[in-house]
Order: structure tokens, then C-alpha cells, then sequence
């Protein structure tokens, strides 16, 4: 049965690295209240999350 | 609003990943069961997920922020009082039958315990309600993304279909549930952020509490008379009408939800499910009814927000939650949030969409149709039950678009037919003298009960196609009271139906009927991981909740 955990680890790593790059790349808004840093403040947290996932599946496999 | 290339880079990335497990789990896939019901094999935790998911549907997060915005906090009613204590009665007094039973299904448990007939009724009634929930939410998606990204009604609607169905018709309800765990983190990432850059930008809560009435930032106070509230509820209404009916006819008795609580590997886990799923529950509110009241305070303040209008003047709340989006989410983020709001979607409609095909499989065409096939014919219907559904529910979608009415019509109907179905499932597993003729007429009796009080009462407007005999302050008082009437005669007519017909032999309700059932041992696991200390934590949570949003 697969082991949910890999799947879900692994997309939320891309997901935060795709986030860490808008970051990179975005443009500073013209809105007030946008701010593009919230693309580091949510894509890293999805990074740790989804690296915790995937060495918790590691670790119940070995 | 403007999406650019790591947004979509985002949204494939999400779709992949959803069409990827489903492909992974292709292979568990060989019988009826495993694709129906997931052959009982799923982790507790899972199972936990999937039950909140399958229930948070776009049209409950773009709905409840829109409330947010027009009634304040008092929308928490609808998560606090209105799924957790109904949540932990199921998970702890209920789930032992459901799932100790041999029912694949919850019609199915209703044939076991009373009849064919009271069966074929829920199971008709469940399944046209499914198709048309999950078209009318597709609707509202297709909708929102064309008011607010220009994109494409048919596309849009068109592409979510086909991708939910890809992924169910791969991996059966397995696939349904996994996708929902991660649909589910997905929501969190996308909309936990708004809330706090909402609430941040409008000041923090204590400033919001100052701008606003007293109404829209307490739970109780103003429920005290319906002039005081903007929902024109009272008290009585909005606990027995939301608190007890709706929220137990919804909670404890919709295949829906149940289906995912039923899918999990063990007793123990069937049971923990919704009761572990009662703290994620409780705190919704904050991520998704927080933002739309924060957006009313931000629209005062001039700092560039301002609240969507309809294009024949008022308010649009049903933009509201996009809105916010626009405003605060830079590219990247911005994708997220539209992955979210889609996994909501995808959710809900997988949720509807495997319980239509399990129902339809077993319930009514095993039961009606052909009795004595070879597993491998299930499992084929089961499959196009599948195709079946996704393509009524995007007829429904169509429907819904040419004849706004028909929404309007229909959710009025589901009304009806759910608010009666607590007081047969209560007798029914709570009283062995319950039988299936009072279990039947108790439904019959209370529909048209539901009817009849819609019939002769008016709110906004609606109602009153027989007398105006009593006018609501608000359609949801309304709702709230036919709820109250249908239980009450469904309840009565049963019991009074079932002392007059002959019982059924108690050998025959052993497993089924809560005074005939052997008492489930406290067994192995650690007293803290026990469905009753669980539930107590819950209800101590809820109860602090309350009292701090008095």
C-alpha cells in the first residue's frame, strides 16, 4: 500500500520551491497591501513540512 | 486579476500530483469492494483527513467567508454548535453499528435494521442529492472563475470533471480519500495565510472588535432576540433547528461523510475518525470565516480594499474571499490560493462522486436491478456509476446556469428530505422496538411536515405557497424551524407507527441495536487515544470557545 507520506512530502517541497522562486523573480507590488515576501514566509514552511513527511516515511520503511 | 507563469506553474504542479496518486493506487483496485468502499484498509489518521475534506467544498469556503462578511462571527454557529457535538455522537455511539454491522453503506444499514423499502428511499433520495450537490458547487466554481480570472465557464468546469474522474475512476474511493489528505493540507497552506494578512492589515482583532457592531463579533449575545442579529435567529431555533436537527441528520446519518469514517482499517479507527476530526473542525472559523469579516473592517479603513459589488448594485460576498486574494497574495502565493480553492472543490465533488457510486452499486442496482452477479460485474458498474455521476453532476451545472430558480428550488427539497432522517436513525439504533413500517411512514410523515411548515410560513419573501399563516425574520430562521417540525413529526409518527405493528424478533437486531449489542471493550490503546476521553477534550474546547467569543 503506498505510504501517503511520500507523496504528500514530496509535492509540498516542490510546491515551497516554486514559492522560494516567485520570490526570487517577483517584482515589488504596487498594491499597499501586497507584499511578495508572503511567498518566503509560506514556501518555507512548506519546505520543513514536506522534508518531515518524507524522513518520517523514510523512517517507518527502514 | 492577473495570474502569471508560477501561478500556473502552481496549478499544474497541483493537478499532477493528484492524477499521480491516483495512478499509484491503480493497482489495489480489484474488486468491487476495494474500489467502493476501499475495502476497509485505510489509516486513522487518513480517514480523519478525508472526513473533514470531503465535506469542505468550494462552495463552503467561498460561502462561509461571504458569511463572514454579512453576519460576523455568529457564522461560527455553523461550524461550533453545528458539526462538533454531532461529529463525536456519531464517532462514539454511532460508528459501532455502522461499522460493526455487515453494511457496506448507510442505506444498506437502514435494509439490515428495518426494510427495503425505507432503504430504497434514502438510497433514491441520497443519490439525486449527491448528483445535484456536486453540480451546483461545480456551477459556483465555474461562476467565481469566470467573474474573477476571465476564465472560461465550460473549461473550467469541464477540466475539474475530468480530472476528478480520472484520478476515482483509477483508484476507487482509496484514491477519493488519499487526494483528500492532500487536498485538505493544501486548503490550510492556501487560505491560513489570509486569514492572518487580513486580520494583520485590518489592525489585529481587538481593532476589529471596535469597528464593528456587537453583533458581528459575538456568538451569543446578540442570539438572545432575532432583531438583534443580522441572521434574524433566536436561541431556540438556532440550537435545536441548527444544533440538534441539521447538524446530526448531517453528520450521523450522510453517506458522505460516514463512507470515509467507514473506510478505515479497524473498529477503533472507524470510531476515532470523526472524533479526532472535531480540532481541525473547530478551527476553521479562524482561516475561513476570520478573513470576510476582517475584509468588512478593511473596506471602512480606505487602504485600498474595497468590498465586491454585484453588477445590479449591493454586495457581492460571494467575491469576497477571491477579492482578499487579489489584494494580498503577490504571484506564487496567488497560485496557491487557486490550487485551494480548487483541491476544495475537487474534495467535495470526489466526495459526492464515490458515495453516488456506491450507493447506486449497491444499494440500488444490486438491490433492484440484478441480484446474484460475479463481483467482476459490480466492480464494472461501480465504474460507470462513476462516469455516470461526473456526467450528471456537469448537466446539473448546466442546469443551474440556464435556470438559477432550480438551485433555489432544489435546495429547498434537500432541506426536506435531511432534516427528518435523525429521528429514524436515532430510534432505529437506540430502540429496539423501532420498526421498519414507522420507520418508513416516520420519514414519509416528516417530509411532508417539511413541506407543509415551507407551505404555510414566509420569510423574505419565500414560502407561503399554501398560508401565510407566521412570518420568519430571515429564510434561515425558516430553515431552522422546518427542520424543528419535520424531526418532531418524524419522530412521533415513528414511534406511534412501530408500537402498532409487530416488532421484529431481537435475534434478528443483534449488532444493530445499541441494548442488544455487547459493549465494545475498552481494549489496548493508551487511555488517552479512546474515542470517549477524546471527545470529552473536544466538547471542554468547544465549551472555551464559546465563552471567549460570548
Amino acid at each position: 500500500m503506498l505510504d501517503l507520506r511520500i507523496p504528500v512530502g514530496g509535492y509540498f517541497l516542490l510546491n515551497g520551491l516554486v514559492l522560494i522562486v516567485a520570490w526570487l523573480i517577483g517584482a515589488t507590488p504596487s498594491d499597499q497591501l501586497m507584499s511578495v515576501a508572503v511567498n518566503i514566509w509560506v514556501g518555507v514552511p512548506m519546505i520543513v513540512f514536506g522534508v518531515a513527511m518524507l524522513a518520517l516515511a523514510r523512517r517507518s520503511k527502514s | 486579476m492577473k495570474l502569471q507563469a508560477v501561478d500556473y506553474a502552481v496549478l499544474v504542479l497541483y493537478f499532477g500530483f493528484v492524477l499521480a496518486i491516483g495512478w499509484q493506487l491503480r493497482r489495489k483496485v480489484r474488486t468491487a469492494n476495494e474500489f467502493l468502499t476501499s475495502g476497509r484498509s485505510v489509516p486513522v489518521w487518513i480517514a480523519s483527513i478525508a472526513f473533514l475534506a470531503a465535506n469542505l467544498g468550494a462552495q463552503e469556503l467561498v460561502g462561509m467567508a461571504a458569511s463572514g462578511a454579512k453576519y460576523g462571527i455568529m457564522t461560527a454557529h455553523f461550524y461550533w454548535i453545528g458539526a462538533i457535538p454531532a461529529m463525536l455522537f456519531v464517532g462514539v455511539f454511532m460508528m459501532p453499528f455502522y461499522y460493526g454491522s455487515r453494511a457496506r453503506s448507510v442505506p444498506e444499514y437502514l435494509r439490515l435494521r428495518f426494510d427495503e423499502k425505507t432503504r430504497a428511499f434514502n438510497a433514491m433520495t441520497f443519490a439525486v442529492m449527491t448528483v445535484f450537490s456536486s453540480g451546483i458547487s461545480m456551477y459556483a466554481l465555474g461562476l467565481l472563475l469566470k467573474a474573477v480570472l476571465g476564465w472560461s465557464f465550460t473549461a473550467s468546469v469541464v477540466v475539474a470533471a475530468l480530472i476528478v474522474l480520472a484520478y476515482t475512476l483509477l483508484g476507487g474511493l482509496t484514491s477519493a480519500i488519499y487526494n483528500e489528505v492532500l487536498q485538505f493540507l493544501l486548503i490550510l497552506f492556501g487560505f491560513a495565510p489570509l486569514a492572518i494578512l487580513a486580520v494583520k492589515a485590518a489592525g489585529g482583532w481587538q481593532t476589529l472588535a471596535t469597528r464593528l457592531p456587537e453583533a458581528m463579533t459575538h456568538l451569543w449575545k446578540p442570539a438572545d432576540a432575532a432583531i438583534h442579529n443580522p441572521m434574524g435567529v433566536e436561541v431556540f431555533g438556532l440550537v435545536a433547528g441548527l444544533g440538534f436537527v441539521l447538524s446530526f441528520g448531517y453528520w450521523c446519518t450522510d453517506y458522505l461523510v460516514i463512507q470515509r469514517a467507514m473506510a478505515a482499517n479497524s473498529m477503533d479507527a472507524a470510531r476515532r475518525a470523526p472524533v479526532l476530526a472535531t480540532f481541525p473542525k473547530m478551527l476553521f472559523p479562524f482561516i475561513v470565516i476570520v478573513p470576510g469579516i476582517a475584509a468588512v473592517v478593511l473596506a471602512s479603513k480606505g487602504v485600498g480594499y474595497s468590498l465586491p459589488l454585484k453588477a445590479g448594485g449591493g454586495y457581492d460576498y460571494d467575491q469576497v474571499l477571491m477579492t482578499l486574494m487579489g489584494q494580498f497574495y503577490p504571484s506564487g502565493m496567488l497560485g496557491v490560493g487557486l490550487a485551494g480553492l480548487m483541491a476544495s472543490f475537487m474534495s467535495g465533488m470526489a466526495g459526492n462522486v464515490t458515495a453516488f457510486n456506491t450507493v447506486f452499486t449497491y444499494d440500488i442496482y444490486q438491490a433492484h436491478i440484478r441480484r446474484d452477479a460475479p463481483d467482476h460485474h459490480y466492480l464494472m458498474v461501480g465504474r460507470a456509476a462513476t462516469v455516470l455521476g461526473i456526467g450528471l453532476s456537469v448537466a446539473a451545472a448546466y442546469l443551474a446556469q440556464r435556470y438559477n430558480n432550480i438551485m433555489d428550488l432544489l435546495q429547498l427539497v434537500f432541506g426536506f428530505v435531511n432534516a427528518p432522517l435523525f429521528a429514524t436513525f436515532l430510534l432505529g439504533m437506540f430502540w429496539k422496538r423501532t420498526t421498519g413500517h414507522g420507520a418508513f411512514f416516520g420519514l414519509l410523515a416528516g417530509t411532508t411536515a417539511a413541506a407543509v411548515t415551507h407551505g404555510l410560513t414566509t420569510a423574505e419573501g419565500k414560502g407561503a405557497w399554501m398560508a401565510a399563516l407566521h412570518q420568519f425574520p430571515s429564510t434561515m430562521a425558516q430553515n431552522f424551524w422546518i427542520a424543528i417540525a419535520a424531526w418532531s413529526v418524524c419522530f412521533v409518527t415513528t414511534i406511534t407507527v412501530s408500537v402498532l405493528t409487530k416488532a421484529r424478533p431481537e435475534e434478528e437486531l443483534r449488532g444493530l441495536v445499541y441494548s442488544l449489542t455487547d459493549r465494545i471493550p475498552a481494549g489496548s490503546q493508551p487511555w488517552y487515544a479512546r474515542p470517549k476521553v477524546l471527545g470529552t477534550i473536544a466538547i471542554a474546547v468547544l465549551i472555551t470557545l464559546n465563552v471567549w467569543f460570548w
